[in-house]
């Protein structure tokens, strides 16, 4: 049995367990590990400043803020899982990714990651201005540290994606904000990832370039062994994935199903809503709340 | 259960651990950043490409800059020093357009450093990659300033036959002392600058500081002619601590000549070897420091960004 089918065979199985009870699940398999991993932010050091208001810092001896973005995360994925990360906003989901991307180092706990990842960039992120088109591709390919040859033989399929004609000679400064998009697109997915980490990359773009855009995520997800995908799109997370978590503050509140958590989820956004409009009923009728009119 | 064949498989799988507990030691982060740039030379070459395609095609006369720049500001210097300096020191210009490219070289350099990681911010959020690439992109960029400072250089030495000599050749081997030096200073600024913004304000100074304290503009044997280290033998030995004193020395050796404390001038010599060997073998180590120093703060700065 050659490489690939072996892969592909153990990514099968892997689909047929991760129905089954996770203590099933062989140690081997997963592409994905957490442990227990915390991201602390310390806003004396992780906020960009002026050398004298951080000496003015010092001196005043203001105590270290410090917050947790996210906090004991432990998650396993195994080869062939979909998992979807949904959560309010600024709840530690993209947080999550980046870690996982190894962008972020957690401040505490075990990251473990099997195989190639890929994560979709926001399109067009670390485009230069002034290179063309193909410059681009061989400069982007050269960030994900993709083998030469590798990228060489990506780019006519890159370029006929993108579907710029003439202008991939052009310096991307004259291209339009749809042309770019088309290009950073073409170039985050060429690649055949084992782990694909998406983060609300379908939100972008105009209504047709959405479409296949879309089209081409669903045979990423497909094809990929293992995808992370954080989303708002709920219909997303029911259809394509098949185990999910609900972070908030955080934390992860609950695992499993897509459908349960994202009822979960559900519950937890209109409770959050009407305590929010509680809140504002509230303000109006205390006066010392309301705005001072005049 | 998986059969053996596919566990194997999937052992193939290029695999990344990340234990928080686990702090490497300098000489840990020291072999990662050497392992980094050695794996990512493509990466270096394409951007320190980009960039150098960018200065020309910006500016309306491109490269012309990078020729007339220096002649400029030497222009500026000599007509400044003629008037207020007492004792003239022959063939002027060149004794201090020697100077003033491979300073201007050392200046550009690490202003595009120090500002290199940071205008980036968007990247380095979204991918991972060795960040150290980024200032050292820079910094072998700015190599073309001081190579296209030649032409000028080779143009003021035509006024100055006499002081044409095969030393002129040996150029090359001091710069690669500089650029080492450079790689040092560079590779920590460019990580300040993340987590101190006006860092950049503050290394503008310390150059232009730095420029006036080094013997760019006069040499230290015209010092000790005035007979400034006399009252101050401590001063002396702070001036000779100072790099670019025997970076400058030695560019002069080469393209000048010297100047003795009586105002003589000679012609084109060697260069003081075991000055620069040992400014290279300190600037090896503080290439060492400036490493740990960086990938220590490296991953804090998607954080910060």
């Amino acid at each position: 049995m050659s490489a690939i089918e072996a892969r592909t065979a153990a990514a099968d199985d892997a689909r047929l367990e991760s129905a089954a009870p996770p203590a099933v699940r062989s140690a081997a398999a997963y592409a994905i590990r957490t442990e227990n991993i915390g991201v602390q932010y310390q806003l004396r050091f992780n906020k960009k400043k002026t050398i004298r208001q951080s000496l003015a810092e010092v001196l005043s001896r203001q105590p270290v803020q410090r917050f947790w973005a996210l906090h004991h995360v432990s998650v396993q994925l195994v080869h062939g899982e979909s998992l979807a990360v949904i959560g309010p906003n600024g709840a530690g989901k993209s947080t999550f990714l980046q870690v996982l991307a190894g962008i972020i180092r957690p401040s505490e706990g075990i990251v473990d990651v099997r195989g190639q990842i890929s994560g979709l960039l926001t399109l067009g992120a670390g485009f230069d201005q002034e290179l063309t088109g193909r410059e681009n591709i061989l400069l982007a390919g050269a960030f994900l540290g993709l083998d030469e040859d590798l990228v060489s033989d990506l780019l006519p399929a890159i370029i006929e994606y993108a579907d710029l004609g003439d202008f991939i000679d052009a310096p991307i400064k004259v291209y339009s904000s749809g042309m770019r998009a088309r290009l950073g697109f073409s170039i985050a997915t060429s690649v055949d990832p084992d782990i694909l980490l998406l983060d609300e990359v379908l939100a972008t773009g105009d209504a047709t370039f959405r479409e296949k855009s879309k089209a081409r995520v669903i045979e990423l997800v497909k094809a990929a062994k293992a995808v992370v995908l954080v989303t708002h799109d709920m219909a997303w997370v029911t259809e394509y994935c098949n185990r999910a978590i609900l972070i908030e503050k955080g934390e992860v509140v609950v695992e499993g199903e897509p459908e349960e958590v994202v009822e979960v989820h559900r519950e937890h956004t209109a409770a959050e809503k009407e305590r929010k409009e509680a809140e504002a009923v509230a303000a109006r009728l205390d006066p010392k709340l309301a705005p001072v009119r005049r | 259960m998986l059969g053996f064949g596919e566990m194997a498989a999937i052992k193939e799988l290029r695999g990344r651990t990340y234990d928080a507990s686990v702090r490497p030691g300098p000489l840990a982060l020291v072999a990662e950043g050497v392992q980094d740039v050695l794996s990512r030379r493509r990466l270096v070459r394409y951007l320190a490409r980009a960039d150098i395609k960018k200065k020309g095609a910006n500016t309306l006369l491109g490269n012309i800059w990078w020729v007339l720049d220096p002649l400029l500001q030497m222009v500026v210097y000599v007509i400044f020093v003629e008037i207020i300096s007492p004792r003239k020191v022959p063939d002027y210009p060149l004794f201090i357009l020697g100077t003033i490219l491979p300073w201007k070289w050392f200046t550009t350099a690490v202003q595009d450093s120090t500002m290199s990681v940071v205008s980036q911010e968007r990247l380095i959020k979204q991918i991972q990659f060795p960040k150290i690439v980024l200032p050292l992109a820079s910094m072998t960029s700015a190599v073309i300033d001081f190579a296209f400072g030649m032409i000028p250089l080779l143009g003021l030495m035509l006024l100055f036959p006499h002081r044409i000599t095969p030393y002129l050749l040996l150029i090359p081997f001091v710069a690669v002392v500089q650029y080492v030096f450079t790689i040092a200073f560079g590779l920590v600024v460019a990580a300040g600058n993340v987590f101190f913004r006006d860092l950049a304000n503050v290394v503008r100074h310390v150059l232009r500081l730095w420029w006036f304290l080094s013997p760019g503009l006069y040499s230290i044997s015209q010092l000790e002619g005035a007979g400034l280290f006399r009252s101050h033998p401590l001063l002396r030995q702070l001036a000779l601590l100072n790099p670019f004193a025997i970076l400058f020395d030695s560019y002069r050796s080469l393209i000048y000549g010297s100047i003795d404390r009586n105002g003589v001038s000679s012609p084109p010599a060697m260069p003081d070897w075991a000055g620069l060997v040992g400014l290279l073998v300190v600037s090896f180590f503080l290439v060492g420091v400036a490493i740990a120093i960086f990938k220590r703060l490296e991953p804090n700065f998607a954080k910060v960004l």
